[in-house]
């Protein structure tokens, strides 16, 4: 007779099986956030672009980047952050391919209805990226930083944030949706 | 051992994000368009169940908080200014990190735009932005010094609120007679 644990699924089943994937992986990720800051600091991510730049920078013109104030108080490209980044390109590739809930993006997939070829999507995609960095470096976080990390600290600032981000998020998205049509 | 902390830490948040498909621009634009806030849910049960947790641990141990400085102006322009790219591209910073592991070559040229953003920035911060930020600097506050509550409370009932909400709130909004699904 098989172990009574080997044979029923209920015993199987991860805790919080029952709930949607968003509330499934929205608790683990608040432990995950949580334990970040308990141990080391909290979640944050757009910082570690300009220290890749202070890092390139620091290689062709030294003198500039050791008088670039923000340069200077960004610091190394060696601090733990830049180590996080590494981490979400490992996250994401062994979760788009093991488990049986794996979801690997063959296709490139558009996005606005606008987007009829795939220039246009790397245009978006480029276009969009240099306008994130830009917003989140005058905001000082973005949205692991500012939101997520802002929010679970109660700062003020992640409020504000994201007020902004969701006004012209939702605005930007409904129109390039009706200009695209 | 910080920058092991940091990698594991980026390991699981990557894999989370991968799974509830906020690295998926797709997803990102129909979250944005309100069709579907599967994402919205996501980050709100987060933060809801991060807060409760940090604030009644730091009754017990002490916690590496870091509150960012709400300097209004800076922070408000930079949120606008980071809508339109998030609804753009469909990624943030950290997705198109996320979504380029995945092997989405979007995600690449995202993630290139915001190095090149990364070097404006840097060439136009001093002249721009620090004045800029400089502008209605109220330091590093939270909700509970604003309230002069205990921070603990703060974080219970802003965990009690946010749940409530992404309970209540449907997760397919266009589509609301099909069951919900993701």
């Amino acid at each position: 007779m098989a172990h009574p644990a080997a044979q029923s699924p209920t015993m199987t089943a991860a805790p919080g099986a029952g709930l949607p994937p968003w509330a499934r992986y929205g608790i683990i990720f608040g432990f995950v956030s949580a334990a970040s800051i308990a141990l080391w600091a909290p979640i944050g991510v757009s910082g570690t672009y300009p220290r890749m730049i202070g890092a390139i920078l620091g290689e062709l013109t030294p003198d500039y980047a050791a008088a670039n104030p923000y340069l200077v108080r960004m610091g190394s490209v060696l601090k733990p952050e830049t180590f996080l980044l590494i981490g979400l390109l490992i996250g994401g590739f062994i979760a788009s391919r093991f488990g049986r809930a794996r979801l690997v993006a063959r296709r490139l997939e558009m996005v606005h209805p606008g987007e009829k070829t795939d220039f246009a999507r790397y245009r978006d995609a480029f276009l969009g990226g240099f306008l994130i960095i830009v917003g989140a470096r005058i905001a000082g976080g973005c949205t692991s930083g500012h939101i997520i990390s802002g929010m679970t600290q109660l700062s003020v600032s992640a409020f504000i944030f994201a007020a902004g981000v969701f006004a012209s998020g939702i605005a930007t998205a409904k129109l390039l949706q009706k200009g695209g049509k | 051992m910080d920058r092991m902390t940091a990698l594991f830490v980026g390991v699981a948040m990557g894999a989370l994000i991968q799974r509830v498909q906020a690295s998926n621009p797709g997803m990102i634009a129909r979250n944005l368009r309100l069709e579907n806030l599967s994402v919205i849910k996501f980050m709100a049960t987060t933060i809801a169940v991060g807060a409760m947790l940090v604030y009644v641990m730091s009754l017990v141990m002490p916690m590496h908080f870091d509150v960012k400085p709400t300097y209004v102006v800076g922070v408000l322009v930079g949120g606008l200014v980071f809508g339109v790219g998030f609804a753009l591209s469909g990624y943030c910073p950290g997705t198109c990190v996320v979504g380029a592991g995945e092997g989405r070559k979007d995600a690449v040229f995202a993630f290139v735009g915001g190095v090149v953003g990364a070097l404006a920035f840097t060439l136009a911060f001093t002249a721009v932005i620090a004045p800029l930020n400089a502008l209605a600097d109220f330091g590093k506050i939270t909700l509970a010094d604003m309230l002069g509550l205990p921070a603990v409370a703060v974080a219970l009932a802003l965990g009690v609120v946010f749940l409530a909400v992404v309970k209540w709130l449907p997760t397919n909004p266009g589509r609301p007679a099909l069951g919900e699904e993701s």
